[in-house]
């Protein structure tokens, strides 16, 4: 318990306690009148630019809004800028109904929450042994899972399809999992190796000296050091799982296995596009991501300047 | 330390807990069992297929006792994509609807994924019901439409019409017009007003089916058949000279927007529901859709004037996969589906149903649409759509009508048609 500690205490301060004392000094600059004496000009200006550019980055929400609480007819009268005559939630009770919107985040959900943590879990096992035990050849290894990274997914689709298809697996949840799972690991191998090819010497020497074997060092030392790094990329993985379109549409051709994004296309048919309800679906399949938002946005600010930080 | 140990231990549990519940909900869902009929499609409940399958479900349960029928509604987009893995598959569905066309249903007929359903078109007499053009996207040689074996049943058809305002063409005091000069001369009595009579998007289909559709004036059948199923469109000719400069002159004249250039068909639909324009040139797939949102004024639709052909098809197909479990059911219920009661749902709904019985349909707006299908049909008037004779021409279609707007001349138009076409043809 005693080395824990000692080397508890040799981690960087930023790494440590992330959260605490954020708070307090967000208060503290609102509250100062320093602040306001000081604007000039161009700060309002700046003010009033992003001003512009939040009310820009809105505005389709806003539209989401107000055209998937409207019936078709307003629509029809009226258009798409119009505010709607009355409120009609209709179209959001017939399209949760028609493609058992319950299920489908279900779906979702367990698709994007197990790559998460099984494509994380493999990263950290990756990239350990490339970053901190630099084995032979890591560099041509990087290259090629990053490779893995780039290829389009269309170019992927009909080999999987039949990996799948022949172990049974097509039209299963399962088979999803694990193609994300070993895309998103590619890169997250990647990213975390190049942050634990950075990570201080002297604290694998100190464990070393002290005992801890490899396995040791990576979960008593590795993990929790690296700990913001990973969870960036437990969200960042979960959302671009959830976001996924083509693969999840080829894969899981069955109603009661489909996810959030090829469920929102059934608004869309062949000539036609049912405005109101593609809104209304729309609206139903971003919620989800704004409560994901609301409760890991700091993870999510954080990862924006990962590579800053590194 | 310890602090770090519990938020780890609670982290690590959650993953185990959906792990398990991962595993556990993947169990495979294929399932085949001589009493479960499984039916996808991809009709919204509300459309008028929709509506009319979900009745002949209904039927079909109330003729086969003990025999369930699972409907799963599909999005167009999955099919599309993934048709042809779904097909090959052992968990194909029993009856899908599917994608007409040389590229969908032509393509899986020729790998043997589709089951051959000339037994049963004899059998069940649907060659009867479906004729003529419409006939054509069901009916595949070597995975080319036309002639041949029986793949697919259409339930229902498609055709070009006019849909016009009859409040605005009451209140510019304009006529049904029944000749085309008389429609060039309603929509010069809109222009003259400051008002676009034809509602159009040349980002998508619309543009270039209004250049087709002027094609077809000067066409007859042979035209036609040289042009789609041929390999000889002949761009340089009469009918393609004429439609190309009577297009462009009637975006001069104002007659369609060019600031409809980069628009969408949706964006027609609204400029033509709210009202903006009095006219409208496109597919029977509006009619349901202006039945139930049109409330602001009255409408109507007329045939295209003076036209011996206009454009449409038989829609999309009824298959049974070839791996399909329960293949005797499923031919059952494709004959439910084309049964006087069901059809009649079809039209009553406003689509245009292939074997309607037009003395059952009392709502006028649902015989006008029989009766203009029933004369198209007659005699064989329906000419495809301008991008089904090469793959990847609806593209080629689409910039080369938007440079016909942006003022190219009509000739370098027509020539960059017809190398792209050649070379379509050439792959």
């Amino acid at each position: 318990m005693a080395q824990a500690t000692a080397l508890e205490d040799a981690r960087p301060d930023s790494l440590r306690r992330p959260r605490r004392p954020r708070r307090p000094r967000r208060v503290g600059r609102q509250s100062s009148g320093g602040g306001r004496a000081g604007r000039t000009p161009i700060s309002y200006l700046a003010l009033v630019v992003l001003g512009a550019l939040a009310l820009a980055m809105v505005a389709p929400f806003v539209l989401v809004v107000m055209n998937g609480v409207k019936t078709s007819t307003d629509y029809a009268a009226h258009g798409p800028l119009s505010v709607p005559q009355s409120l009609s939630l209709a179209n959001l009770q017939t399209f949760w109904q028609q493609v058992d919107f319950g299920q489908v985040l279900v779906n979702s959900v367990l698709i994007s929450a197990c790559v998460a943590v099984f494509a994380v879990l493999l990263s950290i096992l990756s990239a350990y042994a490339l970053g901190i035990g630099r084995i032979k050849g890591r560099t041509t290894i990087l290259v090629l899972f990053l490779l893995a990274n780039l290829l389009p997914q269309e170019a992927l689709i009909y080999p999987l399809y039949y990996l799948a298809n022949q172990l049974g697996l097509y039209d299963t949840r399962l088979v999803v999992i694990i193609i994300f799972t070993v895309i998103q690991s590619a890169f997250g191998t990647y990213l975390l190796s190049s942050v634990l090819g950075a990570f201080p010497r002297e604290l694998l020497e100190a464990a070393r000296i002290d005992g801890a074997g490899v396995w040791r060092i990576l979960w008593r030392i590795v993990v929790p050091i690296s700990r913001p790094t990973i969870t960036v990329m437990l969200t960042f993985f979960f959302i671009w799982t959830w976001n996924e379109f083509l693969i999840p549409l080829v894969l899981l051709p069955s109603n009661q296995n489909e996810t959030v994004p090829v469920a929102l296309g059934l608004a869309q048919g062949e000539h036609m596009v049912d405005v109101t309800m593609q809104a209304a679906s729309a609206l139903l399949g971003i919620f989800p991501a704004i409560v994901f938002f609301l409760i890991f946005q700091r993870t999510l600010s954080r990862g924006i300047t990962l590579g800053a930080i590194k | 330390m310890r602090i770090v140990g519990i938020r780890r231990s609670t982290s690590l549990a959650a993953a185990a807990v959906l792990v398990a519940a991962g595993l556990s909900a993947c169990s495979n869902s294929a399932s085949s069992s001589p009493s479960v009929l499984t039916v996808w499609d991809y009709e919204a409940a509300d459309s008028a297929m929709g509506v009319a399958w979900a009745q002949a479900v209904k039927d079909f349960e109330k003729a086969h006792p003990g025999v369930t029928v699972k409907v799963q509604l599909k999005t167009f987009d999955q099919i599309q994509k993934g048709g042809a893995m779904l097909l090959n598959s052992s968990n194909a569905p029993d009856v899908l609807e599917y994608n007409k066309g040389d590229a969908t249903a032509g393509l899986l007929s020729k790998e043997g994924l589709l089951t051959d359903l000339t037994p049963e078109v004899a059998k069940y007499g649907w060659d009867r019901k479906i004729t003529g053009n419409v006939a054509v996207t069901s009916r595949y040689t070597n995975g080319v439409m036309g002639s041949g074996d029986w793949y697919g049943i259409p339930d229902y058809a498609e055709y070009a019409m006019v849909y016009y305002n009859k409040d605005m063409f009451e209140k510019y005091g304009v006529a049904v017009p029944t000749t085309f000069d008389q429609f060039v001369a309603a929509l010069q009595t809109f222009a003259s007003k400051g008002i676009t009579p034809l509602a159009s998007a040349g980002n998508d289909y619309p543009a270039q089916q209004y250049l087709y559709d002027l094609a077809l004036m000067k066409a007859d059948s042979s035209w036609v058949t040289a042009y789609q199923t041929g390999g000889k469109a002949d761009f340089t000719d009469a009918a393609w000279t004429w439609a190309a400069n009577t297009f462009q002159q009637w975006v001069d004249k104002g007659y369609i927007a060019k600031d409809t250039v980069s628009s969408t068909s949706t964006d027609m639909g609204t400029a033509f529901e709210q009202g903006k324009s009095p006219m409208m040139v496109s597919g029977s797939w509006w009619y349901g859709t202006f039945e139930s949102e049109v409330k602001s004024f009255s409408w109507g639709s007329f045939l295209w004037p003076g036209a011996q052909h206009v454009p449409g098809s038989g829609g999309n197909i009824w298959v049974v996969p070839a791996k399909a479990h329960n293949k005797d059911l499923a031919y059952d219920f494709i004959n439910d589906t084309l049964q006087p009661d069901i059809q009649n749902l079809i039209a009553n709904k406003g689509a245009v149903p292939v074997a309607a019985d037009p003395t059952q349909v009392t709502d006028p707006m649902a015989k006008t649409l029989i009766s203009q299908y029933q004369s198209l049909a007659a005699s064989d008037s329906l000419a495809f759509y301008p991008d089904w004779p090469v793959s990847g021409f609806y593209n080629d279609l689409i910039s080369q009508t938007q440079n016909l707007m942006n003022g190219s001349s009509p000739g370098q138009v027509l020539s960059a048609l017809q190398t792209a076409y050649q070379q379509g043809l050439s792959q």
